[in-house]
């Protein structure tokens, strides 16, 4: 009759104590979803040399998109941009590298030479943070179609386009798609974001890397 | 021996074989299925674009209900093509009974050089069921950029011509038409066929 009690007042506590350990097991792991594969793109950058999708493999990427005659419409985002960069050491990838490519629809005037000029004019260090262009069809296929960002030339010559940020891992996946809908700002979450993909990639290898495939499972999304 | 003893001995012979049971039948299936690539976990379909093979123009769509293989390479390609092209027939027959329910398809980085004849008889080398496709330069570049790859023209040898630099990765498409894996050049035709075999269901 005793042993009966015990038995059913210790298994309540023994069930807390594993959830409580499972919980704190497991709740420090989030993931950022795979949303889709990332195009694949050959282009050229601000000094004249081709960059595909294939030079980035291993890196972490954030895209952006915007053009050299832009103005204030996109002072915001590239503000952002120098944010993020300036606040890396608040996100731990690792030894993976993080790199900034911003994407220009003005592919008939955004030359290199425009590029370059565009690049010095923001402050940009070039080793880390990249300005491209290309062929307009294929630009086309690959920010329209591929990264899922709209941009139309109006008769001016200036560009109505949404501001859009795109983050895509080291695979070649988009992890991230940053569409100004959030209350945060979006330095704030991409930072964040950063790194808990930093963590995803350090433990991509060995028995933790089931654990992240169990939070992809689950939806242990932020 | 008494009753009591001889029931305590059945339930725990009954128990016993429950266990046993449960270690092979229900184990197995709790262990999560390691992927050779990165899962794509939500919906994205992959390119429905219409390209040509010998057998006349040719979706994605087409193979509804199969998991479909979508691999892109050339036929003049030297190395890396090849060595895919055979490690997905060994995948394939690695599936034995299953092997009907899979498509494997190569399209051309190569619009130019190849036609749908010379990918027919360049494929069909390495497995008979395989299907080769190309389209004009424009349509080839589309959907190569949507399925994540990128090729280029590279200088080649006086014997072969130019060469084309392309993404090697293989990418499977589940029976429903959603683009869901991307697998590196380095797996194993073993991995490709457990990962397949997860797809099949």
């Amino acid at each position: 009759m005793t042993r009966k009690v015990v038995l059913r007042s210790v298994i309540p506590v023994v069930l807390i104590i594993a959830a409580a350990v499972a919980f704190a097991v497991f709740e420090p792991i989030q993931v950022l979803p795979r949303i889709r594969i990332a195009p694949g793109y050959l282009l050229v950058n601000q000094d004249a040399e081709t960059i595909t999708s294939e030079d980035v493999r291993g890196d972490i990427v954030l895209y952006s998109f915007t053009y050299s005659d832009c103005g204030d419409e996109c002072a915001e985002m590239n503000n952002t941009v120098a944010e993020v960069q300036s606040r890396l050491g608040e996100a731990d990838t690792g030894d993976t590298d993080v790199r900034f490519i911003t994407i220009s629809f003005d592919s008939e005037r955004d030359d290199p030479e425009m590029l370059t000029e565009y690049a010095t004019r923001l402050g940009a260090d070039t080793a880390q943070w990249e300005f491209a262009t290309g062929d307009p069809t294929h630009l086309e296929n690959v920010v329209k179609s591929g990264f899922e960002v709209y941009y139309q030339q109006r008769s001016d010559g200036t560009f109505s386009f949404a501001p859009v940020f795109v983050l895509v891992d080291g695979w070649g996946v988009i992890r991230g798609e940053y569409r100004y809908q959030t209350n945060a700002s979006d330095a704030d979450k991409i930072v964040h974001h950063l790194d808990i993909l930093g963590e995803e990639v350090r433990n991509s290898h060995g028995a933790a890397s089931l654990a992240y495939e169990a939070a992809h499972f689950f939806l242990c999304y932020p | 021996m008494t009753v009591t003893r001889k029931r305590i001995l059945i339930g725990l012979g009954v128990a016993l074989l429950g266990v046993v049971v449960a270690w092979l039948l229900v184990l197995p299936r709790l262990r999560p299925h390691v992927f050779g690539g990165a899962v794509i976990q939500s919906n994205q379909k992959a390119p429905n674009t219409e390209l040509v093979s010998a057998d006349g123009p040719v979706r994605i769509s087409d193979f509804a209900g199969k998991v479909v293989v979508v691999y892109f390479g050339y036929t003049f390609c030297p190395d890396v093509c090849p060595a895919t092209l055979d490690k997905l027939a060994e995948s394939v027959a690695l599936l034995e009974g299953r092997a009907d329910e899979v498509q494997v398809v190569m399209v051309s980085v190569d619009p130019a050089r190849d036609t749908p004849e010379m990918l027919e008889e360049y494929v069909t080398y390495f497995h008979p069921d395989f299907i080769g496709v190309t389209g004009d330069e424009a349509t080839v570049n589309r959907v190569a950029t949507l399925y994540g790859v990128v090729y280029r023209q590279a200088e080649g040898t006086e014997a072969t011509g130019y060469t084309i630099d392309h993404t090697s990765t293989v990418i499977l498409v589940d029976r429903e038409g959603y683009l869901k894996l991307v697998l590196p050049f380095e797996g194993s035709a073993e991995q490709i066929a457990s990962d397949i075999d997860y797809f099949l269901g």
